[in-house]
């Protein structure tokens, strides 16, 4: 078993900061959906982690609590992961540089 | 070269794999693409084999989204643990002999000026502190004596990280590494001033934890090494296995590194100052107007 980062999407979507997905070092693995958290009515979207791309190094742990001060992403043992998104679920819009639609998070 | 190269031939769609699709369809080919857009489109490094953590990957991939043209683009490097994701990318990569990246570029970067002429194709060297200040120094420093028009950028970790510590030219006095267990007795090599005195156009020292200054230092080093001359940019990336640094701490210790020894410098020549403004519409070095002249008292 290992850790991966997992991003409350309660917290993420009252803020919506995206630093995460700057600071990441592995390319398309935090991703930002525009629905994620629009859907749970929230004003903005939330950033979610591909998990098979996650390597657990915990980078977002630290931009998240100390740089933006949000304390949204935890890392859990994947597989006590509620609810998990794959690089094959996720889908990119029609406007790719604008959003990308939400179907990743599966059960 | 062109956006040609990374659309599908006629009937191999569905053959392809998942994130060539996306790529094609969603990457950022012939779009404008920002840092803030992060998480919102295909990227054109893909996953690669480098530790989990590395600031060396993350400066990377923001060199990547930062590119002008990336469909215009070859990236050239040399041995070394940055060449492990540069060539995970959707971008041409050549690999050179240790130290000839420079070499390499130089031919490159003519070749495809006598080919394509006056269209913009960028080479962008990309190769560690061994490659460009110790093994590859030669070539580096006569490709800019020569004002060579490509990008150098030095993937600074202070050590050779690949073959278990040894100290580099790059590497800070007095640090102790597994392969250097008496600390180094050398000073750091002050590559800056000598990209300077060699007649670099740009020169700046960069640090992964500002993504948004690493995106603006890289488009102004490529745009000027255009037409201009020779760009370096030298970007501390630390080695988290070597310098045992926590995963989850690199980015606090990028930012200490900032503090300390790595602020951010940034040198322009007047001609390449004017050639941003005038070519690129870059505001940033204009004049600023002059403040009133202060009205002497006692005259009309």
């Amino acid at each position: 078993m290992y850790l991966v980062a997992d991003i409350n999407v309660e917290i993420c979507a009252a803020k919506s900061c995206k630093l995460c997905t700057q600071y990441c070092p592995e390319a398309n693995t935090i991703q930002y959906s525009e629905e994620l958290g629009k859907d749970k009515g929230f004003k903005y979207g939330s950033a979610y982690v591909a998990v098979d791309r996650c390597k657990g190094c915990a980078q977002c742990v630290w931009v998240c609590d100390n740089m933006a001060k949000n304390y949204a992403i935890k890392m859990i043992m994947i597989d006590q992961l509620p609810k998990a998104a794959l690089t094959e679920n996720i889908t990119y819009g029609e406007k790719s540089t604008t959003a990308v639609l939400a179907s990743p998070v599966v059960g | 070269m062109s956006l040609d190269y990374v659309k599908f031939s006629n009937g191999f769609e569905k053959f392809m794999p998942k994130e060539y699709r996306d790529m094609v369809e969603h990457g950022p080919f012939g779009k404008k693409v920002t840092v803030s857009q992060m998480g919102n489109f295909k990227e054109v490094l893909e996953e690669h084999p480098m530790c989990a953590g590395c600031a060396m990957t993350l400066f990377i991939r923001l060199a990547m989204i930062a590119f002008p043209n990336p469909e215009d683009t070859i990236t050239v490097g040399t041995a070394g643990c940055g060449r492990l994701a540069i060539s995970q990318a959707a971008i041409p990569f050549v690999y050179g002999n240790y130290g000839d990246q420079n070499g390499v570029a130089s031919g490159l970067s003519r070749g495809l000026r006598l080919r394509f002429g006056d269209k913009p194709k960028d080479v962008v060297v990309m190769a560690g502190d061994g490659g460009t200040a110790d093994i590859g120094f030669q070539q580096v420093l006569h490709s800019w004596f020569r004002k060579e028009r490509f990008t150098t950028i030095m993937l600074d970790n202070e050590v050779y990280g690949n073959t278990g510590g040894q100290e580099s030219g790059m590497t800070n006095r007095g640090a102790v590494l597994k392969m250097a267990p008496l600390g180094k007795k050398f000073e750091k090599m002050d590559m800056l001033q000598m990209a300077k005195v060699a007649g670099c156009a740009y020169v700046a020292t960069v640090v992964p934890n500002n993504p948004r200054r690493v995106e603006s230092v890289i488009k102004k080093a490529v745009l000027i090494a255009r037409e201009v001359g020779s760009t370096y940019i030298q970007a501390y990336t630390s080695c988290n296995i070597e310098y045992a640094i926590p995963t989850d701490k690199v980015m606090e210790d990028a930012k200490a590194v900032e503090n300390d020894r790595y602020q951010f410098t940034e040198y322009v020549s007047e001609e390449a100052k004017q050639y941003l403004t005038e070519r690129y519409g870059y505001k940033e070095f204009l004049a600023k107007p002059a403040a009133p002249a202060a009205a002497i008292p006692g005259k009309a």
